[in-house]
């Protein structure tokens, strides 16, 4: 089927997510309004002003009735989902670069940049009455991260540990009650750009400019699994229904204009989770892809590239037929 | 305390009793002075001390005494590069001239030997070529004694079989692939590319500071060090041999691989070694202060002659001993280029044209250096000579002008209206006629076909060239048989089998795999960007396309097709460098008997096709069984932790108020009917 362009970023995407439904895509992107679309047809539902700088994560908690997002403005927003209100603006000291709900949806971690002489943080805010309070309250927990600064960040399941990529390629895990470092590994050797757990939250795929995808669990922090590719690694997402996993990126985004786009290799490229086999790409970004997303209903996919389009794909039969033997 | 000392000393009133060195009454001195001071013995000087160092130079020039001085510093200048000279001496007859033998010391024996070594049968000049022998040589044969014994025999050593690759049963190819791992430092490996994954027989780090390079018939493969070149062969690509010359950059072996030919510059010029490959001697040098291409020494089919190109000469030099055919150039003045037929001691030159006097193509038999054909051609800018593989057909591209124009302020002369000349030569017929294709367009690309007698010509725009074939026939016109138009074509690539080409576009990488035999059908298209270089395998079974790194930093390595064009393996390897195909020698079989199983391929198809089933099966049944094989292994761990999960469902619950998320699927979905004002029109009514 033909994907569909959903065109109203004037920048490079920087995240999407679907909500838990999936009826709803959200995507931020380098300009200051994150967007929301009706994934099934493309049409944008509306925007989300107020950001003064490059939003560079959103999340949607479980019952899509707020999202958070962190920009380079240093705040971190909480936004009404359905009227696209400023909740809560919660200042910060640099950039925000990670936002997320916890499953609950009680809590939300950000993570800031180590940048104007401030450390990279990780804090956790409680946001049960998200209302103006919330900017001049403490958070729950502050953790200095003084090590390499955290690049991407996800909840554990059941609300009880925070799992952060560096930039360094570490992943480490930390107990939400205490702050303390309960584990790190080291399985990848370059900047970790991203990370997504699975449906049940039991593994998480990471995508790393060291130009591979790996599997992990998220409780012992093992790796499973690793999808080689010859480029970084921008995003990589785990199908819901199959056993498949879709990495993207492509070359840097520096080095973009110096060649041509089909030297750059902007394919969404899927593998077989377990064998670790490509068995398909697509083409169809011109500039490398940012974020990738799994439709709850694992029946299609959506990516955002650089190139400030977000494409919607929804699999053929052909895709459901095909069967490793 | 020292003073102390001496003080009791001096004060002692008993006097020490030297001790008596006299020998005791009755002592024989039983010790020799060999063996009290055999080492100081040993440097005692005597009559003889020396003589290893000397050499006896023969067959220098008899000269006069006006003379003498030049003689002397020529033979000293030659020889002191081995080492100083502390003294040498030119015995003279009654009339002061000398006698045409000399002697020279060296400093020590090694040094003298190494003379010895590089300047026996050294040619001084026409005349005088030097015998130079150890003068402790003389002694040697002097003392042979009267009674022959019969030599020992040695213990037999295994020799390194130099054609183990040919023996492989299913007669796969090798081929290595280098990879610059750190500046200076090649990787090499050496791959067999066997079915259905290729098989890696060795891996060399370091094993090249530059590149590498197969001889001719696949026997050895070359590397370049600082200190000179080293060739690698036999079963475990053990050194074979070695050959100092520093700095070498480029080496040619002979077409039977009985020399090889190092190329190193100097400030001076290109130094030129030839060298014998199976003793490692060198058997001739030469410096050059020429361009690469006036100095590149040209060897015959057959090894038996090597030519190199001088102003207006052409310098034949015969095996083994490398002196000039009938110790003298050829003669052609204005010649400019010139080459081997390969499969006969025949020479193809071409002479430029001045004013009055047309260009002209000579076909020469060597050694008996007589013009067996002449071709006049006017107008003529530039010519290519092309031989066929099989020696049986050359083709001459001429680019013509209709005007020519000197450009006042410098001596290059400027063609307007330039067009070209294909001009083929029958070679195994009586007298040698001569057909000519004429073509319009700029030529981008020319290639024989490697066996039968078809070839290709590129014309055109580069981006929208055509592609023509012609087919010769013996006496026959060259007749197209095919012209493929709008191609983005820049090179040609036959298979060494001929038949099937590839042509390719080296500025996209752009590849199209024709048949020539089958209506010059497109039998399939493939895509590597930027790929520099198409390698065939020496049996015509396989193609790959390479990007190395000496030319893009990005994405190298390459791709392996069928010769039908279907990609087989995509490899991307950092710092790759080098494809290449171990070259075979020839088959051993003749013709009839080659013919005789393309008659009876019905019958090995069979058997080939039965080997192939049985092969992928055996190959499939590994993957299957290594996939199942994680497969169970994933879902165990699966199993475990979906357990765990299913477990932790009351918390699941417990955070989310109740509400079973576990799914997308929910019962109690409410039905909301939502009302939009789309337009609002307002119609008057009358």
């Amino acid at each position: 089927m033909k994907p569909l362009m959903l065109q109203g970023h004037e920048r490079s995407i920087t995240q999407i997510k679907y909500n838990r439904e999936g009826d709803l895509l959200f995507s931020c992107s380098k300009d200051l309004k994150p967007n929301v679309w009706w994934s099934l047809n493309g049409e944008r539902l509306g925007t989300y002003n107020g950001h003064q700088g490059a939003v560079w994560s959103l999340d949607v908690d479980w019952s899509t009735s707020k999202m958070i997002t962190g920009s380079g403005d240093m705040t971190t927003k909480i936004w009404d989902v359905e009227f696209g209100k400023v909740l809560a603006s919660i200042p910060a000291q640099s950039s925000v670069r990670t936002t997320n709900f916890s499953y609950s949806g009680n809590q939300a971690a950000y993570t800031t940049d180590k940048a104007m002489g401030q450390n990279c943080e990780l804090f956790i805010i409680d946001v049960r009455t998200a209302d103006s309070s919330l900017s001049h309250q403490d958070p729950v927990l502050r953790v200095p991260i003084l090590q390499s600064k955290v690049t991407s960040m996800l909840w554990g399941a059941l609300d009880e540990t925070i799992i952060t990529g560096h930039e360094n390629g570490h992943i480490s895990l930390y107990d939400v009650r205490n702050g303390k470092q309960i584990n790190s590994v080291n399985d990848h050797t370059n900047s970790i750009n991203d990370m997504q757990l699975n449906k049940d939250g039991t593994m998480f795929v990471t995508a790393s400019k060291d130009t591979s995808a790996k599997l992990f669990d998220s409780e012992s922090l093992l790796c499973l699994k690793t999808y080689k590719t010859e480029r970084p690694v921008n995003s990589a997402a785990i199908s819901p229904i199959l056993d498949h996993i879709v990495v993207g990126g492509g070359q840097d985004a520096m080095e973009v204009t110096t060649t041509s786009s089909r030297a750059g290799k902007f394919d969404s490229r899927f593998f077989h989770l377990i064998y670790e086999e490509e068995f398909a790409r697509l083409k169809g970004h011109f500039g490398p892809i940012n974020s990738l997303a799994f439709h709850p209903d694992g029946k299609s996919y959506a990516s955002g590239g650089e190139d400030g389009f977000v494409r919607v794909q929804v699999f053929d039969n052909s895709y459901f037929e095909y069967m490793f033997e | 305390m020292a003073k102390k000392r001496n003080e009791e000393y001096d004060s002692g009133d008993e006097y020490q009793e030297e001790p008596n060195f006299d020998d005791p009454e009755g002592f024989v001195d039983d010790i020799n002075d060999e063996d009290l001071l055999g080492d100081l013995l040993k440097q005692k000087p005597c009559e003889t001390d020396g003589v290893e160092c000397v050499v006896v130079v023969d067959n220098i020039p008899k000269v006069g005494p006006t003379r003498q001085e030049k003689l002397k510093t020529v033979i000293f200048k030659l020889f002191s590069t081995f080492g100083d000279i502390v003294s040498s001496f030119y015995p003279l007859d009654e009339e002061q001239n000398t006698k045409g033998y000399a002697f020279l010391e060296y400093k020590s024996p090694e040094k003298a030997e190494e003379a010895v070594k590089a300047l026996n049968n050294h040619r001084l000049d026409k005349n005088h070529t030097f015998a130079v022998n150890l003068f402790i040589d003389f002694q040697k044969y002097e003392n042979i004694p009267e009674k022959w014994e019969p030599p020992t025999p040695q213990p037999y050593k295994v020799q390194n079989d130099l054609y183990n690759f040919l023996i492989e049963p299913d007669a796969y190819d090798q081929y290595c692939i280098a990879a610059e791992t750190s500046p200076n430092s090649v990787q090499v490996q050496f791959w067999q590319n066997s079915l259905p994954e290729p098989t890696e027989l060795e891996t060399r780090k370091s094993f090249t500071d530059t590149f590498v390079k197969w001889s001719p018939l696949g026997t050895y493969i070359v590397t370049f060090h600082k200190q000179g070149v080293v060739i690698w062969g036999g079963s475990n690509y053990q050194k074979i041999n070695k050959f100092p010359h520093p700095g070498t950059q480029f080496v040619d072996f002979s077409p039977c691989e009985n020399y090889v030919v190092t190329y190193a510059p100097t400030p001076a010029g290109q130094k030129i070694i030839i060298w014998d490959i199976r003793t490692g001697q060198e058997k001739r040098s030469f410096v050059s202060d020429g361009q690469t291409s006036m100095s590149m020494f040209r060897w015959s089919h057959d090894d038996k002659y090597v030519a190199r190109m001088g102003e207006n000469a052409i310098f034949v030099y015969e095996t083994p001993k490398f002196f000039l055919h009938e110790l003298k150039s050829i003669s052609i003045p204005g010649i400019r280029s010139f080459s081997w037929s390969p499969t006969d001691n025949v020479i193809a030159y071409w002479v430029g044209g001045q004013t009055e006097v047309p260009a002209r193509v000579t076909i020469m038999d060597i050694p008996k250096k007589k013009d067996i054909r002449n071709k006049n051609l006017f107008n003529v800018a530039d010519c290519k000579i092309h031989w066929q593989k099989s020696g049986d057909y050359l083709c001459v591209k001429v680019d013509r002008f209709s005007k020519s124009k000197k450009d006042k302020k410098d001596a290059d002369v400027k063609f307007l209206g330039t067009f070209y000349n294909f001009e083929i030569f029958h070679m195994r017929e009586k007298d040698i006629p001569v057909d000519s294709v004429e073509i319009k367009e700029l030529i981008l690309a020319f290639s024989w076909e490697p066996v039968n007698n078809k070839f290709a010509i590129v014309h055109g725009e580069p981006n929208n060239a055509n592609v023509s074939f012609y087919e010769v026939k013996k006496g026959q016109k060259p007749a197209l048989v095919k012209k493929l138009e709008k191609k983005a074509c820049t090179h040609l690539f036959w298979s060494p089998r001929g038949q099937f080409i590839v042509l390719g576009n080296l500025t996209m990488g752009t590849f199209e795999f024709i048949d020539t035999n089958n209506d010059f059908i497109v039998m399939s298209s493939a895509d590597h960007f930027r790929a520099s270089d198409v390698e065939w395998d020496p049996t015509g079974r396989y193609v790959v396309t390479c990007v190395s790194s000496w030319k893009i930093k990005e994405d190298t390595g390459y791709n392996l097709y069928t010769f039908q064009g279907r990609i087989l393996k995509r490899n991307l390897l950092k710092n790759f460098v080098q494809y290449l195909w171990r070259p075979r020698p020839a088959s051993l079989l003749n013709d009839a008997q080659q013919k005789d199983i393309k008659k009876n391929l019905k019958k090995y198809y069979a058997q080939f096709e039965n080997k192939d089933r049985m092969r992928l099966t055996r190959a499939s049944k590994e993957l299957l069984e290594k996939r199942s094989q994680l497969r169970e292994q994933f879902m165990e761990y699966r199993n475990k932790r979906i357990a765990e999960w299913q477990d932790q469902k009351s918390r699941r619950l417990q955070l989310r108020n109740h509400v079973d998320t576990d799914s997308l699927e929910t019962d109690d979905v409410e039905e909301e009917i939502v009302e939009f004002l789309i337009k609002e029109e307002i119609t008057v009514l009358e």
